[in-house]
């Protein structure tokens, strides 16, 4: 059974095979001799016709173990000898009865038959037990696939898997950070080092036209001997995952395999790509949430003590105390730097926040309206000294906003605008719709922006004034861009004769419809 | 204080300073206080004390404020004020949803404290008397019997649904009041997370009742939380 038990005589390179390919002749021809010889002394005690059997017998089992060729070698052979050896007259080809002739051609016809079935069915087997062991090679190589951690485990499996089955080099090439294509098996940092037979452009070209459908590039030897060389792309579910080069003695037939090992890899390193995907996530989560307990308890241990500072000099302001006109000044002052310094420290903790980290905008439809009312009201105190003018637009459809974060822009863009302009000096807010965009300024009467600061304005700890009296870094104005952006606008600052006016804009979007209810007739009616 | 008794005051907040502030605060204004430093004392306090007004902070170290609040809700209605920092509207919201009147932001002044006290003793107060017909605020008369409204005089016409809203506000004033409250209300359990009409509709009360609608005096917007209505 040299057929299931040899597989080598698959791997065997068929130009090393000229001694190899010579004995199943020479065993035909010695099978064929000693047949004759020991039908001999028989062909005084039996028929003729049973010496043919005997050479047909010959002829099938030269069939089974040698092939084709040595059978239809000695199915010539056998007519020749029994021709010679039995036929009267002996010992020459001649025939002196002719139906003899009959006799030859039946038995050339059928030895041929036999010898051609026979040698067929004999490679069928061969061929089943070889895809079954190669089936069985790329079903142990998906199962290790299947557990690999790595991208140097996959290449490894890979290329073990191609040594077996086709006698051929592999080597798995993925892109890196850079898009260049790098030998999975090397160290991820090093310089990119590909084998002498690989050709990086040619590599690249396969990779990037993978997606179209191209089935890769076989480069064949330069003279038969000379192994060919394929580059196949690994082509995942979802994408392009690398390209698979191979260096071997590869018969067109084993294409096949070749494009069952690359799909093999292309699986197994994009199950890679989403297990990294996934403990990245896992990862960005936990810091996600260290760093949000984080500023929870940093924004926690600032804000009691500064509570407490506010309220405690607060009550030292109260009538039964009877202080001074002096020490009530010095109290009020010093709650009023502790609440100067809770926004500063709410500011940072914002930009914290904001910088960070993704925000996350709790948005709802809502008029501008609220949100600017809400604003002015939260700063009452500070803008006591300014007329605040708001003028909107009748037609201001409904924004998608998250009121809290827009209201830090207006309180951040309003404390500026007063700090920044005269007493008595009004501010002005207006909204309009320019198209896609609502857009709203805010709008002082100060001393307004240099033009060389005006770029720098919106950086954290820059300040329009370094040198005023007004405490403040310039915190807000970066908040404030910081927020507009997460909402898909853009804040800038307008340069314009005096004054100084931030404009910003906000996606329209698709507003929701509100149905208007009847106008009710019976309210309103008094006497 | 004319012969009454002063009103009790229970203060659940653990961090010390704050709680002395407060006290110091609350007994110049007439009241008595008692003060706790966790969850546990304080519904003991309120249970023994029948306190008129109570304000707990939201961060207590043995058991959450809201819980403290669910609690006192089964047996009273005494008003509730929250202590509460910056950037945690939600909590405000779960709290006032819980049964809180109001809120306050850390860090706040002692005249903030004291305005929202004053407002949610003059509240209880006035829920104890005789529920009056005629409303007035600004120059605004509302006459809940004959459901009139008068601006400077002049009939002002509301709809059916702004209408409701506004006798929900009269009702509740002084009181912050969630979208989630508002919407149950007016538009019922299946409005709650379209927030949107009932800002429309507050804007329409504002349009027809505010001098000057972009700066409102009445119905004021606690952003990311709710309104809240002043007399």
């Amino acid at each position: 059974m040299s057929a299931s038990t040899e597989p080598a005589t698959r791997i065997t390179p068929p130009t090393a095979g000229g001694r190899a390919a010579r004995w199943p002749y020479l065993a035909a021809v010695a099978a064929c001799a000693l047949t004759a010889l020991l039908c001999y002394p028989l062909a005084r005690h039996v028929e003729l016709a049973n010496i043919v059997m005997l050479f047909l017998l010959t002829v099938v089992l030269l069939a089974v173990y040698a092939g084709r060729g040595p059978a239809v070698l000695a199915a010539f052979l056998s007519v020749a000898l029994f021709d010679v050896m039995f036929v009267p007259p002996r010992w020459s080809l001649a025939v002196s009865d002719v139906q003899y002739l009959l006799t030859f051609a039946v038995m050339l016809a059928v030895a041929l038959i036999t010898a051609s079935l026979t040698s067929g069915m004999r490679r069928q087997v061969h061929l089943t037990a070889q895809r079954e062991r190669e089936a069985l090679i790329l079903y142990e190589t998906a199962r290790e696939l299947a557990g690999a951690l790595s991208a140097a485990q996959t290449a490894e499996s890979i290329a073990r898997a191609a040594r077996t089955l086709l006698n051929a080099e592999a080597v798995l090439l993925l892109p890196a950070e850079d898009g260049s294509l790098r030998n999975a098996r090397e160290v991820a940092d090093g310089p990119a080092r590909l084998p002498a037979w690989i050709d990086a452009q040619a590599v690249s070209a396969v990779f990037r036209a993978g997606g179209a459908g191209s089935r890769g590039v076989d480069l064949g030897g330069l003279s038969g001997s000379e192994p060919s060389v394929h580059f196949l792309p690994l082509r995942a579910p979802m994408q392009m995952r690398g390209v698979l080069a191979v260096r071997g003695h590869v018969a067109p037939a084993d294409r096949g395999q070749l494009e069952a090992l690359a799909s093999l890899g292309a699986i197994a390193v994009e199950r890679l790509h989403y297990v990294e995907v996934a403990q990245r996530t896992q990862l960005q989560m936990n810091s996600e949430r260290l760093r949000h307990s984080l500023l929870a308890a940093v924004s926690h241990d600032l804000r009691t003590p500064l509570t407490a500072l506010v309220g405690l000099a607060d009550t030292l302001t109260l009538p039964s105390n009877a202080l001074s006109a002096a020490a009530r000044a010095t109290a009020e002052t010093i709650r009023d730097q502790a609440l100067r310094l809770s926004t500063l420290v709410g500011n940072l903790l914002d930009l914290a926040r904001l910088q960070t980290g993704r925000v996350t905008l709790r948005r709802e439809w809502q008029p501008l309206e609220e949100v600017i009312g809400a604003s002015i009201e939260q700063l009452r105190a500070r803008l006591v000294s300014h007329e605040v003018r708001v003028h909107l637009a009748a037609d201001l459809p409904l924004v998608n906003i998250d009121a809290v974060l827009m209201e830090r822009v207006f309180c951040n863009l309003l404390d500026n605008a007063s700090k920044y302009s005269p007493p008595g000096s009004p501010i002005t807010i207006e909204a309009v719709r320019s198209g896609e965009y609502v857009s709203v300024a805010v709008t002082d009467a100060g001393r307004g922006v240099a033009a060389a600061d005006a770029a720098r304005i919106f950086d954290v700890f820059e300040r329009a004034v370094p040198e005023a009296a007004e405490t403040g870094a310039g915190l807000g104005l970066s908040i404030c861009r910081s927020i507009v952006e997460a909402h898909g606008g853009v804040l800038r600052l307008v340069g314009q004769a005096t004054g100084a006016r931030f404009e910003f804009t906000l996606p329209v979007g698709e507003p929701p419809a509100v149905d208007e209810d009847p106008s009710m007739s019976a309210v309103g009616s008094a006497e | 204080m004319n012969g009454q008794p002063a009103p009790v005051a229970v203060v659940i907040e653990d961090e010390a300073t704050i709680r002395r502030f407060v006290r110091t605060a609350l007994e110049e204004e007439g009241l008595r206080v008692v003060e706790a430093a966790d969850a546990e004392h304080g519904l003991r306090e309120l249970a023994t004390r029948h306190p008129d007004l109570v304000i707990v902070d939201l961060g207590l170290p043995d058991r959450d404020g809201v819980e403290v609040i669910r609690d006192l809700r089964g047996w009273s209605d005494i008003p509730v004020i929250v202590l509460s920092a910056r950037s945690t509207e939600p909590e405000k919201v779960v709290a006032l949803d819980a049964g809180a009147d109001d809120y306050l932001t850390k860090p706040f002044g002692v005249g903030e404290l004291l305005a929202r006290v004053r407002a949610q003793l003059r509240r209880r107060t006035r829920l104890g008397a005789e529920a009056s017909a005629q409303v007035a605020f600004g120059d605004v008369r509302v006459d809940l019997a004959l459901r009139t409204v008068e601006r400077r005089g002049a009939p002002v016409h509301l709809t059916p649904i702004e209408y409701r809203l506004l006798g929900i506000f009269i009702a509740n004033a002084g009181k912050v009041l969630t979208h989630r409250f508002l919407l149950n209300q007016v538009w019922g359990p299946n409005a709650v997370e379209s927030s949107h009409y009932l800002r429309v509709y507050v804007g329409h009360l504002r349009q027809k009742l505010e001098v000057d609608p972009t700066q409102p005096r009445h119905f004021l917007t606690e952003i990311g939380v709710g309104y809240r209505f002043l007399i």
